[in-house]
Order: structure tokens, then sequence, then C-alpha cells
């Protein structure tokens, strides 16, 4: 018989002993841990992959092992060759994509906390309506309205602005959803009661009150509205022409259909962007998105749908 | 306080959805009448039965593949909470920070022989030649493959915080009534967290009817033409795009709206994902 303790995790429950049985609770455990390593192995085996790609030239890419390491050396010249591409559009495309989505963040997460409040303290008319008309938006995804949106953009003259991008992008349900929730359950209705009897409007007992309570959800907001912004790529394909307007996530699948580096078919055969040139702007899109989800992972542990739902 | 969304909501919620209506009853060069004709125009579309086969396909594999591999991970994630979890939901949340083009690039080196950090695996399955793989019948499987990589690590990572809020006197009574830990998952841990689990089945589902990017950047780059009009979206693009037929883009775009709001409605009120939001079906 075997007796083995499980640690407590920060994050995580509290355990207490667990007792297994004999010789089939040990590979029963086995098998676990295999498959636990496995699928993390294969997470993270692209993204190794990904990290060490621009190390390489092209030839170097397409003749060494996958995971041979070129040198740091290259790493400059494929960015050179990325700069040289239109002037360093690239630049234009990273300055985009923090601008867009700096925007989008702060929009979105400021009108789903007022709008998350006003649902759950105050007296708001047709409030069951505009719940459930939210919760529909909610679970409709932002692909579905990117062709309604676009003849709506181009009716208003705004095509091809960065602000209808912006705006657009701001629309933001699921926040409200979540904002909602948490103002209806994390803290006591009592306190806002509270408060008005004190003779606080709304807007005090909103500023005063609520809000420093909220600092837990600002940042679940801000994740999820940073991570369907930042790769953002549909939205903006549609409604965006000019190249310098582009954001990375666009940028980058601009350079996928222009060069020849996938598709020797494709575009002008003298040009810089090959495989490495892609592989390196891939990772300009995808660190700042993984550095952003480790930070955060915290948050997620607590449960999204169970923290948020639960009542 | 409620006003600033609400602009948002009426502006970039509603409105297109009318505007959109009104444009798909505007007159087409093939149905110079304009009205509901243009729907039936859609579906006669010589493209839009394949385009609306390769999406039935890709959801009758990407939603169960969803589903059981994430509740199967979170679940033995759920058994392991020692110093190897963190890390572990850390790997696993990798691959959804690569998405869009990153996806594409990363998957057709992943499936080239010549190239792949998997090519004795690829070997071994007897494929030597990228277009083996990357070949019309085949498509389906590698954007189920491809979207399911993005997808499925968060899905785990939040399915297991689920799995955190259930509490821990129920499974403290399960052990000591002799229950091991499979009976304890399958009996108790998933019928506990299954209405998070059919939320997320409708959002999977919802938002593989949309699938674009993977097959349209495929199509667009690396094998020129190979998925055009692939799917129904591509199609509706196109429409709009290619063809300026923006009234029978509209009607499309419409048509799979309709499908994505009935399954909103479906999971609001005969679920009992938002029971006690005030909405629900039960309160």
């Amino acid at each position: 018989m075997t007796t083995e303790t499980i640690t407590t995790a920060s994050s995580g429950r509290a355990h207490g002993v667990v007792r297994t049985r004999g010789f089939g609770a040990i590979t029963g455990r086995t098998v676990v841990w295999i498959v636990l390593a496995v699928f993390g192995i294969l997470s993270v085996v692209p993204m190794i992959w990904l990290i060490l790609a621009p190390s390489k030239t092209a030839k170097q890419l397409n003749g060494d092992a996958p995971f041979s390491f070129g040198s740091f050396a290259q790493y400059g010249v494929a960015w050179n060759n990325l700069l040289s591409q239109n002037n360093g559009v690239i630049l234009n495309w990273m300055g985009n994509s923090v601008v867009y989505t700096a925007s989008i963040v702060v929009i979105s997460c400021l009108t789903a906390v007022l709008a998350g409040y006003a649902l759950a303290a105050t007296a708001l008319p047709f409030k069951r309506a505009l719940l459930i008309i939210t919760l529909v938006a909610m679970i409709i995804p932002p692909v579905a309205l990117v062709v309604p949106l676009f003849v709506e953009i181009s009716a208003i003259g705004l095509y091809d602005n960065p602000i209808s991008v912006i705006l657009t992008s701001s629309f933001y349900p699921f926040g409200v959803f979540l904002a909602y929730i948490y103002f209806s359950t994390s803290i006591p209705t009592e306190l806002y009661e509270a408060a008005k009897v004190d003779g606080a409007g709304e807007f005090t007992t909103f500023f005063r009150i609520a809000l420093p309570l909220s600092r837990g959800l600002f940042g679940m907001l801000a994740f999820f509205s940073f991570s369907a912004a930042w790769v953002n790529y549909f939205l903006p394909y549609v409604l965006l022409q000019s190249q310098e307007n582009f954001n990375l996530s666009l940028g980058l699948g601009f350079l996928f259909t222009s060069s020849p580096a996938l598709n020797p078919q494709n575009g002008a055969q003298q040009s810089l962007i090959g495989r490495p040139e892609i592989a390196l702007a891939s990772l300009f899109l995808a660190i700042p998105i993984l550095i952003v989800f480790i930070a955060s992972s915290r948050l997620l542990v607590r449960g999204v749908l169970a923290g948020a739902v639960k009542s | 306080m409620f006003a600033p969304y609400l602009i948002l909501l009426a502006l970039f919620g509603v409105w297109p959805i009318v505007q959109a209506g009104l444009v798909s009853l505007e007159p087409t060069v093939i149905n110079p009448a304009g009205g509901a004709q243009n729907f039936a125009d859609v579906v006669a579309d010589v493209r839009f039965v394949p385009a609306a086969l390769n999406v039935v396909v890709f959801l009758v594999m990407y939603v169960p593949a969803m589903l059981i591999v994430v509740s199967l991970m979170s679940l033995l994630l759920d058994t392991v909470q020692g110093r190897w979890n963190l890390p572990l939901r850390l790997a696993y949340i990798v691959p959804a920070s690569m998405t869009g083009a990153t996806a594409v690039l990363i998957w057709y080196f992943m499936l080239e022989p010549s190239l792949s950090p998997y090519q004795d695996a690829l070997h071994a399955l007897g494929i030597t030649q990228g277009n083996q793989i990357w070949r019309q019948g085949g498509l389906a499987w590698i954007f189920v493959a491809m979207a399911f990589f993005v997808g499925a690590g968060n899905w785990i990572v939040v399915q297991y915080g689920s799995l955190q809020s259930i509490s821990d006197d129920i499974l403290e009574a399960a052990r000591i009534d002799g229950a091991n830990s499979w009976q304890i998952a399958w009996r108790i841990k998933l019928p506990l967290i299954r209405k998070y689990l059919v939320y997320m089945g409708i959002l999977v589902f919802a938002a593989g009817l949309q699938v674009f990017v993977e097959p349209q950047l495929i199509s667009g780059s690396v094998y020129t033409g190979i998925a055009t009009d692939w799917s129904l979206n591509q199609l509706s693009y196109d429409l709009a795009f290619q063809s300026n037929n923006l009234a029978d883009s509209a009607a499309l775009s419409l048509m799979l709206l309709v499908v994505c709001i009935v399954a909103a409605i479906v999971v609001i009120f005969r679920s009992d994902f938002f029971e006690g939001t005030g909405v629900g079906s039960k309160k």
C-alpha cells in the first residue's frame, strides 16, 4: 500500500492525504502524468520552434534540424529585412496594434464596468430586456457581425478609418455580463443602499464605493479585452484598406500573401521577406499576448465562468 | 451610466443587423426585383452547398473534439495539485498566443514533411510530400486541428477553474464513501461542471460556424486557391468584395447570424447556465 501526500497548491483546493491502492493505482497515476506531460509538450513545441526560427537563414531553416539554433546576429538581419519592407511599415503596424489595443481596452472596460454597475445596482428601465440582449450579443461570435458592420461603416463614411476598428471592437457585452455578475454578487447590495441612504447619488456611490472594490474585476475585463483586440484579424481586414492603417496581425497576413516566403508564386521574387522574417513578425504578435497570459494566469484560475455565475 | 455602453450596443450590436436586413433585400444583378428572393439566390449559389457541407463536417469534428479533450484534460489536471500544476497550465495556454496568421505559419511548417519537427511521425504515416496533406478532401482535418490548437488550452484552464469551484466537502464526502478518483471525476465533478461545458459547447459551435481566417489565409498564401469559398463566411466575404453583391452577402450573413442567435437563446432560456442571474429558465 502506497501513501502519497499531495501538497496544496497556493491557489488550489486544500487537499488531504490521498490513499492510492496498490499497483493499479500507480499505473493509473503514471498514465495521467504521461497524458498531461505529452499535452504540455505538444503545446509548447510550436512556440519553441517559432522562437528559434528567426535565428536561422532561410536556407538553414529548410536544411537544418527543426530545433537547431542559428545565431543571434540573424535575428538582427531578419529585423532589418522586415524594416526594409515599404519604408518600415512594420513599425506602423506595431504602433497601430498598440494604439488600437490600448484604446479598445480602455473604452471597452470603462463602458462595461459602468453598464454592469448600472444593471446591478441602479433602477434602470427595461433591465431584463437589456440583460437578455447583452447575453445574446455575448454568445454571438464577433465574426458574425463583420459583414453587417462593414455595410454600416461604409454607409457612415468611416471605411479605412482606424476609428471604425476601435469603436466597433469596444462593444464588449461579455465584459458587461462579468461586471454585472460581479457587482450583484461579490459586493453586498446593502453597501450601495447604505451609501444612497446617506445621501450619495448614483455616481458618487459608483466612484466612492463600487469602483475602489473592483480592481480584480478590471484585471479580468482587461485581460479578455486585450486578448481579443491584440489578435483582431477579420474585422480590421474588412474595415481597413491602407497598409499604413493595418495592425500587426493584419500586416502579418499581408506579408503572407504578398511575399514569396511561403509560396514562390506570390509577389516580388526579389523580396527580402522570407520565412525567417515572417517567423520574426509572428513572434512580435505572439510574445506580448503570451506575456499577458502568463502574467494573468492566476486570475484565470479563480474560475472565470464559475466565479462569474456562481451566486 | 448605462448610456456609453447602450450607444455601442445600439450602433455596433443592433444597428448593423437592421441595416444588413435592409441591404439584404436590395436588388441584385441576378435578381433586379430584390426582396426575399435574394436569400433563395444565395442558397442556390453553386458554392453554397459545398461550403455548408464543409462547415458541417468541420463542426461535427471540432465541437465534440473540444468538449471531450477539454473535459478530460481539465479533470486530469485537477487530480494533480502539486507543484507541476501551474507549469502545466502555463504550457497549455501557450498555443492560444499563436492565432490567425501565426497559426497558419506554424501549421505550414508542422505539416511540411521536409521541415517539420514531427517529420519522423509524418514519414511513419507515409507522408513525404506536403501536397499529400494539403489537398481538397483533407482540409477540414487541418482546419479543425488549427482551431483546436488555438482554442483548447484556454478552455482547459477555464474549465479547470470551474472545477475549483466545487466544494471540498462534496469531494471529501465521496472519498469517505469509498469513491475512487475515476468515480469522483465521472459521477461528481463532471455533472457539477456540466453547465459550463454546455456553455462552452455553444460558444465553440457558434465560433466554428463562422470559421474564416484559417481557410482564407491558407488559400491566399501557401496553397493559392485551395480553399477558396471553403466556408460560408468566406463565401459571404467573396460575395461582398469579389462579386460586389452586398445584398446576397448580407443575406448570407443574416442566415448565419440567425443560427447563432437561436443557439444563444437556447443556452439562455433552456440551460441552467444563467440560473441566478435574473434571466435564466429557473430563478
